[in-house]
């Protein structure tokens, strides 16, 4: 728009690179301590560009003795290691794909009604469904915590995935209205006139020009999962946790296992990482519950 | 099947599953919720009482829920207000074709899929007294010294936490806005520009306000969630030093399940939540947000 000299877009250029390189410094940090001995991490001043890498807070993490290293060989504890954390990742995933599902396939039904047919109070409805997103995690998991004990679904995966499932549903119902409202109307109208029914039309029509757009919405409901903390915290004791929460057992009384803890962190976020590059193209519109397009 | 009850041209019946949801999972705790603040939970009977007003009482006389109230506000006013002035600059910075900046924009999308639990444990790193990296930048400026632990001085820990969220979310208001920026027509701009208005004027009387709504969804958004914000103080304060850290969630969340009064932390997650309410619905009656 403006034209700009040549050194004010060199200046530009490595700005715009400072910044960034300051927001990716603690991921990168991170990963240091992932990779870094346990004697290594309390270094002061801390070791922020060299240092002699080891694998070895992996294997204790998740009980697998790769074989190979960097650094010295260590014991690991058989069957499930010293930390046990591969089954935790386990938990992770299966919580995180059942409630995808749920708040996919609900969402994808109620916003195609919400989308293409007129009914009194579609306003209030919509409104609705957008405060459900205001409610503060722990006004709902209080009640739904002895709710669940009454019904013994404390402490199991059904239990995590309703909850998970009904959080991401305001995200995933406007977000996938929005990629309903995008499609002409007139398409669902002239196959009406052919005599199509209403689910045919869904179904055969609709259905597969949404596709891209129901990818999206489970990519983002996946991730909202994947990092929920407070409703683990507080409806699981010891049948499951994820990752987030047994995150936090890291931190005991003797010290806090920093190696093992950003091993475990490091692993459970390149899932998330390669994820969110797959959806780059509609994640405003997914960050903003559908409303702002790019 | 035309006329029949699940007929597929009532919309009831496409939305049936969604409304079976939020029936189960809304209205019914909200309505538990609220007969549960009327209720105190009597150790040495084991069982819930009915105690009247009481909790809500105790709610409006309760210091330590005002100093809680105050914290939540002050985080919340400070927080938004960074990650909005600071977004839009980064925004505006990136918002060109120079070398590298689409491969920058990725970049920034990633802090936003760390679980905030695992932020909340980076940061308890980077800012400990001991070893943390930002205490020996600050050391070296001569600003802190490791005799004062950020997280553990009263004064600090609220900034220290502020430090991770406006960390993590940042780049969310960016990615935002810049979709925002993208999406301008060019002819005001080429208009400003015989003209020959300065880039700050261009700035506030042609970006900021077609940007309006833009920026009213993301402070929508972005607002409700630093208010319930619960994630990186439980993780890295538990509301201490003191009671410095506690936000209205934490003060519930812990009411309810460390010190087993779960009628008065039922009474303040309805407080909790009626407040949000009320600022949301306000901010988008005012700001005419529509979806």
């Amino acid at each position: 728009m403006i034209v700009q000299s040549k050194s004010s877009r060199t200046i530009r250029t490595l700005l715009g690179w400072a910044v960034v390189a300051l927001f990716a410094f603690p991921l990168y940090y991170w990963l240091t301590i992932a990779f870094k001995d346990g004697r290594e991490i309390f270094n002061y001043p801390p070791d922020v560009w060299f240092f002699s890498p080891t694998i070895r807070n992996f294997e204790e993490v998740f009980g697998i003795s790769l074989g190979f290293g960097f650094g010295e060989q260590r014991e690991v504890l058989p069957g499930g290691g010293n930390w046990r954390m591969g089954p935790r990742l386990w938990d992770s995933i299966v919580v995180a794909i059942f409630s995808t599902v749920l708040s996919v396939s609900i969402a994808t039904l109620a916003s195609y009604a919400l989308s293409r047919m007129n009914f009194a109070g579609r306003h209030h409805f919509v409104s609705w469904i957008l405060s459900t997103r205001m409610m503060p995690p722990v006004a709902v998991a209080i009640p739904v915590f002895f709710i669940y004990k009454e019904l013994s679904l404390l402490d199991t995966y059904t239990g995590v995935i309703l909850i998970h499932a009904l959080m991401n549903l305001p995200l995933a119902v406007l977000l996938m209205k929005s990629f309903f409202d995008d499609i002409p109307k007139e398409i669902d109208e002239s196959a009406m006139v052919d005599g199509a029914s209403r689910w045919l039309i869904f179904r055969r029509i609709i259905l597969p020009m949404v596709r891209g757009g129901m990818a999206a919405t489970a990519v983002l409901c996946f991730i909202f999962s994947w990092t929920e903390f407070l409703f683990v915290l507080t409806l699981t004791q010891t049948g499951l946790k994820t990752v987030p929460v047994v995150s936090s057992t890291f931190v005991t009384s003797t010290g806090t296992a920093w190696g093992n803890m950003a091993a475990l962190g490091a692993a459970a976020m390149i899932p998330a990482f390669l994820f969110i590059l797959l959806v780059q193209r509609h994640l405003v519109r997914g960050l903003t519950l559908g409303s702002i397009k790019q | 099947m035309k006329l029949g009850v699940l007929s597929a041209d009532r919309p009831l019946v496409w939305m049936l599953p969604l409304v079976a949801m939020l029936v189960a999972f809304t209205i019914i705790p909200l309505i538990y919720n609220i007969w549960l603040s009327f209720h105190e939970y009597a150790p040495f009977r084991r069982r819930l009482e009915y105690v009247g007003f009481e909790n809500w009482r105790m709610l409006f006389s309760d210091s330590r829920m005002w100093e809680a109230l105050g914290t939540t506000m002050f985080y919340f006013t400070v927080v938004l207000l960074v990650e909005l002035v600071l977004g839009m600059a980064i925004a505006l910075l990136l918002d060109a074709e120079e070398f590298g900046f689409g491969f920058l924009r990725s970049i920034l999308t990633l802090t936003l899929v760390v679980p905030p639990a695992i932020v909340g444990m980076m940061y308890l790193l980077i800012e400990d007294a001991e070893f943390g990296v930002l205490t020996y930048v600050l050391e070296i400026f001569g600003i802190l010294d490791k005799t004062t632990p950020i997280l553990a001085t009263g004064s600090l820990a609220l900034w220290g936490v502020m430090l991770a969220d406006i960390w993590q979310w940042t780049p969310f208001m960016v990615l935002i806005f810049l979709a925002g920026l993208r999406s301008l027509p060019s002819e005001p701009y080429e208009a400003a520009m015989l003209d020959g208005a300065s880039a700050f004027m261009t700035f506030r009387r042609i970006t900021l306000p077609l940007l309006s709504k833009v920026i009213a969804v993301a402070t929508l958004i972005r607002g409700i969630d630093i208010f319930r914000m619960f994630d990186y103080v439980f993780v890295m304060t538990s509301g201490g030093p003191g009671t410095a850290t506690y936000t209205l969630s934490l003060y519930s969340w812990q009411q309810t399940f460390s010190f087993i009064k779960w009628g008065y932390g039922a009474t303040l997650s309805l407080f909790t939540l009626v407040i949000i309410l009320v600022i949301a619905n306000l901010f988008i009656a005012l700001a005419k947000v529509r979806w």
